[in-house]
């Protein structure tokens, strides 16, 4: 005897996805994601479920869950493949729930090294770079460089999770994202040079010019004074006021003493 | 000063700072949030396509480190801009404005601390959100357990609220403040001292902000290189 297996199809496929821009949408400190998660799977819960087999599947996806918003699409592909599992009956829903807890801390880590802590400062800085040299088109080339990587990992975690269940772990550690992370921060190390360069340059054009080169000398003085508090955690906010304050300071003693200045 | 203008722009900047505070977090994620596009993008929504552009590279330099780690919530970079950037565009178009250097430099310490206003009220909506976990647990033991499909979306509108909210406070009261501060921002003392904050003071606690976030200390070394190398470049005479 043999036993079709349910399958969900494509187009439920595209509604997870779908959902999963509103992945965090309900994030709690309870369950974190947790509604997030069991609101993406809906679609395909709603297709392979009914009465009390829905009512669980749902529950089990309620469970906590917390990990980075785009590398979660892979866990979600990979639930949906299992939800199918479920559904024609080969697998138990402590598989699912197993894989969850398993995936999403690694993910998580992943996720957040390569996105938040690499591309985005990356694309940010580039858009810094090009604004400050007067390319008002900046802003779209960080969006379009950063979000082809993003919504490549969402379609590629959905729809590659749903292919190959937990086999996604090896396909997403082939994309070899801690790699390209190192390579971001270097590059973003590059990017950033030049962005102090042309900082300085706009400095001396700005009326402000102190004369014999000596703005990026101040500038990139400030900039290691800086760099070295923010190191020791001291908070941007209060950086920024006692400079801020230093700076009205010296200009209102220099003013004192010099009534000229600026004048 | 047309006080039905002042209000229409005021309606602009909600309903971009709430729109915006969805991409931030609840929905999306494309990165509109982020200054660099935010600030131009509420510039281009108030009519003065290209303005802002300068404000929010800089902008984007001092909150790089702001990133959503798991449970963490960062300073809130997006309520913070767009109030800054709204203060700004509001006092250059309806009153007569101070010099742009000093009237940035001031919008950013003005507005600077609603990073942490915007961080507060999001750890609040997150609260908020743990009744929309349990209303979650009961609908699915109920004869709907569809419906939570919905919740969704009473997360969102919270987060827009909440988003508009601040983002047209902050920059209605640091509009108010601009105008207190119009003569003194006018004056050689006070005008010189922001401009000079502007110009130094920001960029390098930005700089500082963008350097510190690098994990690599050959990153560290090669911005070092960059700076020296295209300080040659762009020296008078040495641009190619």
């Amino acid at each position: 005897m043999t036993t079709t297996r349910p399958r969900v199809g494509g187009f439920v496929l595209l509604q997870v996805l779908w959902k999963s821009f509103f992945f965090l949408a309900a994030a709690n400190y309870q369950r974190m994601q947790n509604v997030g998660f069991a609101t993406c799977m809906l679609p395909a819960l709603r297709r392979l479920h009914r009465g009390p087999e829905l009512r669980a599947a749902l529950e089990r996806h309620l469970e906590f869950f917390n990990s980075h918003p785009y590398m979660a699409c892979a866990v979600l592909g990979a639930a949906v493949r299992m939800e199918e599992d479920i559904a024609a009956g080969t697998a138990s829903p402590e598989r699912v729930r197993a894989f969850k807890r398993t995936m999403m801390g690694p993910l998580a880590a992943l996720g957040d090294g390569f996105f938040w802590t690499s591309l985005k400062p990356f694309c940010a800085a580039c858009a810094v770079l090009g604004l400050l040299l007067g390319h008002a088109w900046a802003p779209i080339g960080f969006l379009a460089l950063y979000n082809a990587c993003h919504l490549s990992v969402r379609v590629f975690g959905i729809f590659r999770g749903y292919r190959v269940a937990e086999q996604v772990a090896i396909d997403l550690n082939r994309l070899r994202l801690v790699r390209l992370s190192d390579w971001a921060h270097v590059l973003t190390g590059l990017v950033l040079g030049v962005v102090a360069a042309q900082q300085a340059f706009v400095a001396r054009t700005s009326g402000l010019a102190l004369g014999d080169g000596l703005e990026p000398f101040l500038l990139g003085t400030l900039t290691v004074i800086s760099f070295l508090c923010l190191k020791r955690q001291l908070p941007m906010l209060a950086l920024l006021y006692a400079f801020a304050l230093g700076c009205i300071v010296f200009v209102l003693g220099m003013q004192s003493i010099f009534p000229i200045l600026g004048g | 000063m047309d006080p039905v203008a002042l209000g229409l722009d005021l309606a602009v900047i909600a309903l971009i700072g709430g729109g915006l505070s969805l991409d931030r977090r609840g929905a999306f994620q494309l990165m509109l949030s982020q200054p660099v596009v935010a600030v131009p993008l509420l510039a281009l929504c108030l009519g003065a396509p290209g303005a802002g552009l300068q404000l929010g590279a800089v902008l984007q330099l001092l909150w790089m480190a702001s990133s959503l780690f798991g449970a963490n919530v960062p300073q809130n970079e997006t309520v913070a801009s767009l109030a800054i950037g709204g203060m700004v565009f509001l006092t250059q178009r309806h009153t007569e404005p101070p010099a742009p250097l000093a009237l940035e430099g001031m919008a950013i310490l003005l507005g600077a601390p609603l990073s942490l206003v915007g961080r507060w009220a999001e750890v609040q909506t997150d609260r908020a959100n743990m009744l929309l976990a349990r209303r979650a647990d009961t609908l699915v033991r109920g004869d709907h357990p569809e419906r939570i499909g919905r919740l969704p979306w009473l997360g969102l509108v919270r987060a827009f609220i909440v988003g508009a909210g601040l983002v047209a406070g902050g920059a209605l009261v640091g509009f108010a403040l601009l105008g207190l501060l119009h003569h003194a921002l006018n004056g050689l003392t006070l005008g010189t001292a922001i401009t000079a904050v502007e110009v130094y003071v920001i960029p390098a606690v930005g700089l500082g902000v963008a350097l510190s976030h690098l994990r690599r200390r050959r990153a560290l070394a090669l911005a070092t290189v960059s700076f020296v190398l295209a300080l040659l470049l762009l020296r008078p005479g040495g641009s190619p």
